[in-house]
């Protein structure tokens, strides 16, 4: 019989793994709301923040230098998305949406392969940042407080966003531009200007994602987007197309069936994700919270 | 050609001559290539790219399956002839058969969603199939995959064709390429092509004139699945060997950029896009700054994006844009 402990641990660090591709899912939805496409280069959004954050505790050997990098990685992951959506994605509105989602594609491949020729393709591992290395007593068991600080900080930026997106004006100009373009037009909002501006967002969300993700992974490799990726569309897939709360309950019980899972056959932890894709199709093609097919 | 007659303008002379003028082009193409394997590795990265280009090109749908798909033509060809030593036409019969019952399973859950999800979808479906060979040790060989595949003596009766020789392999996997080509271009002019055309336009149409647009994208998928699966077997045969990697969604992803590169919206685009993606590779690879990091395909990938862009109908696009100039002068 398994332990009842261990068992409590893995939905502890499933609900983790789930916030954190929650974080990602949740950049990628916005994306998906607002342009209709898919993302294919999402994951390697979240690569290139997470060697940012390597980079700067490499180059700049001061204490802090992990959260310099964090923040860091905010504005510049930002400017990449601004970049991209300006001089790539904008010119192809308008256009059949499968031609966005394969540009998508080859900036996958360019990031990837790039990352690949800067940084080489041994595994470069990053370590936790000091004063947060240790483990916290938790009643039932011990917890790596990075893990829990990531949780909180995850959540917190979720609803941030949540909030941003559902309740603030600046919102409802983004949603409106979303759902009916025409009429936010007539109304004299710059919807382009908005469709630049969420994907900067989305990009920042991807890239922090990866810098927070990056001390958890044992060493930064160039092939690690693409996992992620996968994992971030079924999150999406589960949760819903579009929606935030959806990214987050589909991420966190993502996040705990594949860690309850892997506590009884590891290869199984992968194995479960398909079959919860697959299972929310067939009942509820829409997703947990989906609101339906966008455009 | 029977099915031909009665048709006007669809003799014998416009069915088979531009297959004919192919097979002259395409043998002594063998003779020019830098490498002897890369002729006949050309033509066998061409039928997946076809099913790719039937499905997004004629029919709307973005496929990133095609590299599972292919794996498993692949795997059930490779094991067949590594272990059990059979006839090599059995084998590919029963490769592309696999391929097609997995297709059945894949295309009823995945044509189910439109658009978007489509791609999702098959993807998903993509990585676990791979997942399964990768951990199917016993059976796929995992992270092994499987050796000694042998690409013997093909025996057909009173004939026989030794298929060690690459020539002799490429001629063969040329003659299979071709018939493949003549029936999906046969399938694409048929009512039922002409059916998968119109929903790639509009399926609120296509589905107001009283067709099932479920059921046609479903048969286009099998098709395309099938298609798949012969081109796994030869890259079997071919390479002698079988690995994981081509179950991974990067060799649906290679396929789509050969589509792309080639032109989606033509079947010759396919041929087109893996002669220059695998030339390209090669050359881009002997250069020892890219060829360390795999950086070839950071130089595939901006080609790419750029040829999206610009270039929607590929290289075969482009050409008839050139020569469409050139016939006004």
């Amino acid at each position: 019989m398994v332990n009842i402990d261990a068992i409590l641990a893995q939905v502890f660090n499933g609900i983790q793994f789930g916030v954190l591709m929650a974080l990602l899912a949740t950049g990628l939805s916005l994306i998906f709301g607002m342009l209709g496409i898919i993302n294919f280069a999402h994951g390697s959004l979240y690569l290139l923040g997470a060697y940012l954050v390597w980079s700067c505790v490499q180059v700049l050997p001061i204490p802090g230098n992990f959260w310099l990098g964090l923040v860091i990685t905010l504005p510049l992951m930002a400017i990449v998305g601004l970049m991209i959506e300006r001089f790539l994605l904008h010119r192809m509105y308008g256009q059949p949406v499968v031609y966005q989602i394969l540009i998508t594609f080859g900036l996958l491949l360019v990031i990837q392969q790039g990352v690949a020729l800067i940084y080489g393709t041994v595994p470069l591992p990053l370590g936790m940042p000091p004063s947060f290395e240790g483990e916290i007593n938790l009643g039932l068991f011990r917890y790596p407080v990075y893990r829990l600080f990531t949780m909180i900080l995850g959540l917190a930026i979720i609803l941030g966003v949540w909030f941003f997106i559902e309740r603030s004006a600046l919102g409802a100009i983004i949603r409106a531009s979303a759902e009916d373009p025409e009429t936010a037009r007539t109304l004299g909002i710059n919807t382009r200007k908005v469709y630049t501006w969420t994907f900067a967002l989305g990009s920042a969300l991807a890239g922090l994602g990866g810098g927070l993700h990056a001390p958890m992974i044992g060493g930064l490799q160039h092939t690690i987007g693409t996992e992620i990726l996968l994992i971030c569309f079924i999150v999406l897939v589960i949760g819903g197309m579009g929606s935030i709360r959806g990214a987050l309950l589909g991420g966190i019980l993502l996040g705990v069936v594949r860690g309850l899972a892997g506590v009884f056959w590891a290869p199984a932890s992968d194995f479960v994700m398909f079959a919860a894709m697959g299972i929310i199709l067939m009942l509820r093609p829409q997703g947990l919270l989906g609101r339906g097919v966008a455009r | 050609m029977k099915a031909g007659e009665g048709r006007p303008g669809k003799g014998f002379s416009t069915e088979l001559f531009p297959v004919f003028l192919m097979a002259a082009i395409l043998v002594p193409v063998y003779f020019v290539l830098p490498s002897r394997m890369m002729a006949a590795e050309i033509l066998i990265m061409a039928i997946p790219t076809l099913a790719f280009i039937l499905l997004l090109g004629y029919t709307g749908l973005l496929n990133f399956g095609t590299g599972s798909l292919f794996a498993v033509g692949a795997y059930t060809a490779g094991i067949l002839l590594a272990r059990h030593n059979v006839h090599i036409l059995l084998a590919i019969i029963a490769g592309v058969a696999m391929s097609g019952i997995i297709s059945v399973i894949m295309g009823y859950f995945c044509i189910k969603r439109g658009g978007l999800i489509f791609a999702l979808l098959t993807l998903a479906f993509n990585q676990l199939i791979w997942f399964i060979i990768w951990q199917w040790k016993s059976f796929t060989g995992g992270p092994d995959g499987i050796w000694g595949i042998k690409r013997e003596i093909l025996e057909l009766g009173i004939f026989s064709i030794n298929l060690k020789p690459t020539f002799n392999f490429y001629i063969f996997v040329l003659i299979l390429f071709l018939l493949l080509f003549l029936f999906v271009r046969r399938l694409i002019e048929s009512p039922f092509g002409k059916v998968l055309m119109g929903m790639r336009e509009s399926e609120l149409r296509a589905t107001a004139i009283g067709y099932n647009p479920e059921t046609y994208k479903w048969i286009a998928f099998i098709i395309g699945g099938l298609i798949c699966g012969l081109g796994g077997t030869l890259f079997a045969l071919h390479q002698e060997y079988v690995g994981e990697h081509l179950a991974t969604w990067h060799t649906s992803g290679e396929f789509a950029i050969m589509a792309l590169l080639g032109g989606t919206f033509v079947l010759p685009g396919a041929l087109i896009g893996s002669g220059v993606f695998i030339f390209l590779a090669d050359f881009l690879n002997k250069f020892t700054v890219l060829s360390k990091a795999g950086a070839w395909l950071l130089v595939l990938g901006v080609i790419f994006i750029v040829v999206v862009m610009f270039l929607r109908g590929g290289i075969y696009g482009g050409a008839e844009k050139v020569y469409q100039l050139l016939k006004k002068k």
